[in-house]
């Protein structure tokens, strides 16, 4: 039985749990309700819980299991001499699994199982199996066991789970009492999920910062801690001798970020406003969507954009003129292009925050003879603000992450300059570039990029924790 | 640990509740972009003509495809690395911490690199001089070392035109990068004698010491935005050299060959690079081109050993086969390749 | 006091339609306001207007493609020596005699007609076929052995120069200096489409059709990047929204406030902020050397792009959650609803529309990434389809930012039409789950 069937036929029981916990409940009070501890859905809902969880985690848990066991006896199958120099058991374990696999499709087929070894290949050739080799007799033997096994294994699982479905379901029905606290068991369960769910971020923050910490520690290994956090000067170099300071880099994040918002959040937040509070419901409908278009435009485009369209036209109407520089790549060109990128991340959100603001401050406003624009500027916004904050920081967290633009918009070349019309280039950008280069791997020109990773996440990291302690403060809830 | 991965992985399928095995039938390579287009080339005509699936080809740097190599031998690792230029000692001890052992070495080509420009511009006869008198941060001048103060190419050597200097040459994660400093820029600088002055006031303990300082100092190149770093790819620099119509640049041969409407190619000492000049060793600036195969994985993945013969085959990468005709610079001695390659000789120590 | 009362000017009397000064200026400002407002939209539109237009303007051509109308003798002599028909046999037969059959078809055509120019060598004129056009002839005959030694009608794959001619992307100036189109086969491609053998149609293929090499741009198409991505959003969407839902919901409506929710909290702004490359770190790290999941598969894929969407969207949920009124949960409260009924009832219904345009940003967000796929195997050259989940999901596959991304590194000039063309593909994916949170707000949107 297929693991899709199975969790199908669970689930099924299930459901039919749910409905016959309720119909009970129901029952057992004659069908006067009011003297149920919780409503009659919540009985079937603990039935629901009680058959399908256990079961599903038990077939969790057997198919983690059934493999180690069937790997470890198979694997002493093999004869060492079977081996080949240079190669692996589990190379030589992934082709038992392929035989044994391409052995379950002749089977399917209804075709006869070949006798021996030798002529394998060329049957499971026919079914569209290839293997590199031809094989030998003691895999071929542990191919067939390990076939075998799965399948009992597979047959002893289905057994299993479908036993404790039906017992969880079996238990559950006999718990059903009319003082039975159906509803309290149900909502902790919820809440364990919701719990498990929030964990997800800690545990992707942890995975990061074990991803990044063993290589940046390689890499302050080959080059020193001082150099890296306080030099002012970037400039890897094939061959060894490299400056690989960070704050040429830094500071380009920052300066580009700062244009990008520059941009978009007034931008975004007039828009928003116009579309919640003066936008006829047609407009609206047709605007809003086609905003969030320009978050959808891959950034590749918007690198296009600025390299081909802005880049020239700021460059011959604002730097020259100015007498800033001739460079078609700038601080600026990037920083414009990538704003325009994050108008929806600002318009959208807070569009929905300030529709969300209650009718009663307006009708109040307006009351006290207030236009339009005074209400919303003394009103509503700040009864939307922490919305808005929180539109804004994501913003400003999508600017220090992105990377097309500027490679295409800013350049490459790391520098320190307070000219926006030079060019400059983000710490983001050189992740990336030192990580698929050609440089050799363990140098320090490539591990660079994990302490580069790990300095942003920690950087950014400071900014949020900022970032909270300054919304906790303002924040403020109207009704 | 082998039985968590596992374990793990069996988690991974009942998330999704796939009965299935983790069996990989197709060759899987990974590495230098410059290798990428004739590595599709040959995947796509392999899976043509096999019948076995066609080689998945991935792109994502030199470094990252033989660091991926090095990894460790299995299905969840790859089988080649291409890359754009030879492996290191460092890689090959990576390797050998990781069990694998015996890995196949094998140059099937050479990669022109060129100088080119806006098609409608001047025409440009370099020497490695000219590029290091336009670029250096420093430049030798009546046997003294100065600051570089050339604004356009007439200031460079006379007869050049009056065009200001704008080169877009590879950002320092390039391959191309490395063969530029070597190739043009420390040519260059020991042509133009600055070379011998960085030596001579250098103060550096021996002659080793010195010649490395004088290394460093050669490929030290102006800021002041005369040469501009591209990290991204050759038709970066193509939309930059539309955008700014000044500038020159830094291209693969095969690139070059594929856009010849639109830039005009500079000769370098006199000769322009083709496909012969540099199969010749005429044209200077070129640079081989290898692939890594893990012996391990030869019999186990379907079809590698069928592969890599292909690849290196008179058909494929021949003078006349499909890769010559994009623009790799056939080997001269693939005879000898395609000899080592079928009877799968592993690389001996690097010399 | 009743001097200074009376120093106090007696209002003048005025007529009520005649404004004062500060009711003129307070309208100003409000006429300004507004004004500011349609400012700022109109930046928006009119910058997604020139985007739009750019792309539509290179990528509309991607969906035509010029081919040849030919008829070829497959010589039964050539393609199957043996004249069993078995197909192992026929197999041996490569492109390269397919090729052969097809260039001879072609010239013996032009010949035959009339219209091969002055001076054009056989060879060369054979060269306006697209070197795909031998592997699709192949696949026909090996699928249909009955058709060797016969004469049959085919439509071969045009060149990518000679299809920029008819698309007016080469001219007889550019190929004069161009090393892979000589003017003399442009001429020969006029006399064919004269003639009414050469035009062109629609072009299904470059939906359909994988990935092809840098020596056919005419063949490339997108279908494994459009399978890998639909995959990888498929994964997104079942784990990124629930988890992303109810992680905003405990976060919101239960956490106590103490030194762990305030790290999940501290945690998740982060996150967003995490270049996107991390991810792919994380993901080559956990998945793929860890866990042990196969490389390039659009499983590994859909996991990281979870994994990075999550933030934006339990930011964006958390910010509907809390516009929610509290006078709607305090009323549920009053009437005896649990906590737990209240939120799933009441607050989660009313936050919709913004866990919407959270979730729809989220998914934008992924479906044009490109950077973590780069480090998980994913910017990859795919040509073999993925197979129908769940097993596909462990198949090598491409995605379509990636398809974009690789065309646009390409050297032959006709992958520029082709990256604009995926970009237009990629737009119209987003346009619908935009039309269907769209749908889903409309239903849900309402104001206190």
């Amino acid at each position: 039985m297929s693991i899709g069937i199975l969790t199908l036929i669970v689930i099924a029981l299930a459901a039919g749990g749910f409905l016959l916990g309720r119909q009970i409940a129901v029952g057992k009070v004659a069908g006067d309700i009011r003297k149920l501890h919780s409503l009659p859905g919540y009985y079937g809902q603990t039935v629901f819980l009680f058959t399908a969880v256990p079961a599903l985690l038990l077939m969790l848990g057997w198919l983690l299991v059934q493999p180690l066991l069937i790997h470890e006896r198979v694997g002493a199958m093999i004869a060492p001499e079977d081996i080949a120099s240079g190669s692996s058991a589990s190379l030589v374990m992934s082709d038992v699994r392929r035989i044994a696999d391409g052995l379950a499709l002749i089977e399917a087929q209804g075709a006869a199982i070949p006798a021996d070894a030798g002529t394998v290949r060329e049957a499971l050739g026919r079914v569209g199996v290839a293997l590199g080799t031809d094989v030998k007799p003691s895999v071929y033997a542990a191919a067939k066991a390990y076939g075998a096994m799965s399948a009992t294994g597979g047959k002893a699982m289905s057994v299993a789970v479908l036993v404790l479905a039906l017992a969880g379901f079996g238990f559950a029905i006999a718990r059903i009492r009319p003082a039975f606290r159906a509803r309290n068991v149900s909502e902790t369960f919820v809440r364990a999920l919701l719990i498990g769910a929030s964990s997800v971020a800690i545990l992707t923050t942890l995975g990061i910062v074990l991803s990044l910490v063993f290589e940046t520690v390689h890499f302050f290994k080959v080059y020193p801690f001082a150099d890296f956090f306080f030099s002012l000067t970037w400039n890897p170099k094939f061959g060894g001798g490299s400056d690989l300071g960070i704050w040429p880099l830094i500071w380009g994040t920052l300066y580009i970020s700062l244009i990008a918002l520059l941009v978009a959040v007034p931008v975004g937040i007039f828009s928003a406003i116009y579309l919640a509070e003066y936008a006829s419901k047609k407009v609206r409908a047709v605007v809003k969507p086609l905003l969030e278009v320009l978050a959808g435009i891959p950034t590749i485009v918007y690198g296009l954009f600025a390299l081909i369209t802005v880049g020239p036209a700021l460059r011959d109407w604002f730097a020259q003129p100015l007498g800033l520089g001739s460079s078609s790549s700038s601080v600026m060109t990037a920083g414009v292009v990538m704003g325009i990128m994050l108008i929806p991340f600002v318009s959208s959100l807070s569009d929905d925050i300030v529709n969300a603001v209650p009718q009663s401050l307006r009708d109040g406003s307006y009351g006290i003879g207030a236009t339009q624009s005074e209400t919303i500027r003394q009103v509503i916004l700040p009864a939307a603000l922490p919305g808005i904050v929180g539109a804004v920081l994501l913003a400003a967290s999508r600017a220090i992450g992105e990377t097309m633009i500027v490679v295409m918009g800013a350049g490459a070349a790391a520098k320190m300059s307070l000219n926006p019309f030079d060019a400059m280039t983000t710490v983001t950008v050189k992740i990336v570039s030192q990580l698929t280069g050609d440089t050799e791997f363990n140098s320090p020109e490539t591990l660079v990029a994990f302490a580069l990773g790990l300095t942003l996440f920690v950087f950014t990291l400071g900014l949020n924790i900022l970032a909270l302690f300054i919304v906790r403060k303002y924040r403020e809830q109207y009704e | 640990m082998d039985h968590i991965k596992l374990g793990l992985s069996a988690l991974a399928i009942a998330a999704i509740s796939a009965p299935a095995a983790f069996a990989r039938d197709q060759i899987q390579t990974a590495g230098s972009s410059t290798v990428l287009p004739y590595a599709t080339i040959v995947a796509e005509a392999f899976g043509e003509n096999f019948k076995f699936p066609t080689p998945v080809v991935e792109s994502g740097g030199s470094g990252a495809g033989r660091k991926k190599l090095c990894e460790g031998v299995g299905e969840n690792t790859i089988d080649i690395a291409n890359s754009s230029s030879r492996i290191t000692q460092a890689d090959i001890d990576t390797c050998k911490s990781n069990g694998v052992n015996e890995i196949m070495e094998v140059r099937f080509g050479y990669d022109g690199i060129v100088f080119a420009s806006e098609i409608k511009g001047p025409e440009f006869a370099f020497t490695p001089a000219d590029i290091y008198g336009a670029l250096a941060s420093n430049v030798a001048k009546d046997g003294k070392i100065v600051p570089n103060t050339a604004k356009t190419w007439k200031d460079v050597k006379a007869g050049f035109p009056t065009q200001n200097i704008l080169m877009f040459i590879p950002g320092t994660k390039h391959g191309t990068r490395e063969v530029f400093d070597t190739k043009v820029i420390e040519a260059g600088c020991k042509a133009s004698g600055a070379y011998d002055l960085f030596k001579a006031a250098s103060k550096g303990a021996d002659d080793k010491a010195k010649e490395k300082d004088a290394v460093s100092a050669c490929n030290d190149l102006r800021k002041d935005g005369a040469s501009v770093e591209i990290d991204g790819d050759y038709t970066e620099t193509l939309a930059r050299i539309a955008a700014n119509k000044d500038g020159i640049g830094v291209f693969g041969l095969s690139f070059y060959q594929n856009n010849t409407d639109k830039l005009r190619v500079a000769t370098v000492n006199g000769i322009t690079p083709s496909v012969e000049t540099v199969a010749k060793g005429e044209y200077p600036v070129s640079r081989p081109l290898y692939f890594y195969v893990k012996k391990a994985h030869i019999g186990v993945v379907p079809g590698l050993q069928e592969y890599i013969d292909f690849f290196v085959s008179d058909d494929i990468a021949g003078p006349n086969g499909p890769l010559a005709q994009y623009g790799l610079v056939p080997d001269p001695e693939l005879a000898k390749t395609q000899e080592m390659v079928k009877n799968d000789v592993a690389m001996g120590p690097l010399k | 006091m009743t001097a200074e009362a009376t120093n106090i000017p007696a209002p003048k009397r005025r007529s009520l339609y005649q404004l004062d000064a500060r009711t003129r200026r307070r309208n100003a400002s409000e006429t300004r306001f507004r004004a500011y407002g349609v400012a700022a939209i109109a930046f928006g539109m009119i910058a997604l207007a020139v985007l739009l237009w750019s792309i539509l303007g290179q990528g509309l051509s991607a969906f035509t493609q010029t081919r040849i109308a030919m008829d070829v003798t497959l010589d039964a002599a050539v393609l199957d020596k043996s004249g069993k028909r078995d197909p192992v046999e026929l197999a041996k037969a490569t492109t390269l005699a397919y090729g052969k059959i097809l260039d001879q078809a072609l010239v013996k055509q032009a010949t035959d007609k009339g219209l091969m120019p002055e001076g054009l060598s056989a060879k060369d004129a054979a060269g306006i076929l697209s070197k795909e056009a031998p592997a699709q002839l192949r696949r026909m005959v090996l699928d249909n052995p009955a058709l060797i030694g016969t004469t049959v009608q085919i439509e071969a794959l045009a060149n990518g120069r000679i299809d920029g001619l008819l698309k007016g992307r080469v001219t007889m100036e550019s190929a004069k200096l161009d090393s892979n189109v000589s003017p003399a086969q442009l001429v020969l491609a006029q006399n064919l489409k004269d003639a009414g053998l050469l035009a062109k149609s629609f072009n299904f293929d470059f939906i359909t059709a994988p990935d092809a090499s840098e020596v056919r741009p005419e063949a490339a198409g997108l279908g494994v990047a459009i399978l890998g991505s639909l995959y990888m959003m498929m994964i997104v969407l079942v784990l990124a929204l629930p988890i992303g839902v109810a992680a905003s919901i405990y976060l919101e409506e239960f956490a106590a406030k103490n030194w762990f929710t305030d790290l999940i909290e501290v945690n998740i702004a982060n996150l967003a902020a995490v270049p996107s490359i991390v991810y792919g770190i994380l993901g080559l790290a956990v998945f793929i050397n860890f866990a042990g999941m196969p490389q390039s598969s659009p499983l590994v894929g859909g996991l990281v792009l979870t994994l990075m969407t999550l933030p934006t969207i339990i930011i964006a949920t958390r910010a509907s959650l809390k516009a929610v009124p509290p006078s709607i949960k305090d009323a549920a409260l009053g009437i005896g609803a649990s906590k737990t009924q209240t939120v799933f009832h009441h607050v989660l219904p009313l936050a919709m529309p913004g866990i919407m345009t959270g979730t729809i940003i989220g998914m934008a967000h992924a479906l044009g990434e490109t950077a973590p796929l780069l480090l998980i195997g994913m910017v990859a050259f795919v040509r073999d389809y993925p197979a129908a989940p769940p097993e596909g999901f462990l198949d090598p596959a491409a995605a379509l930012p990636v398809q974009v991304y690789n065309f646009t590194r390409r050297a032959d000039p006709a992958f520029l039409e082709r990256a604009s063309g995926a970009i237009i593909v990629l737009l119209v994916f987003l346009a619908l789950m935009n039309v269907a949170a769209i749908l889903l707000r409309r239903k849900f949107e309402r104001r206190w």
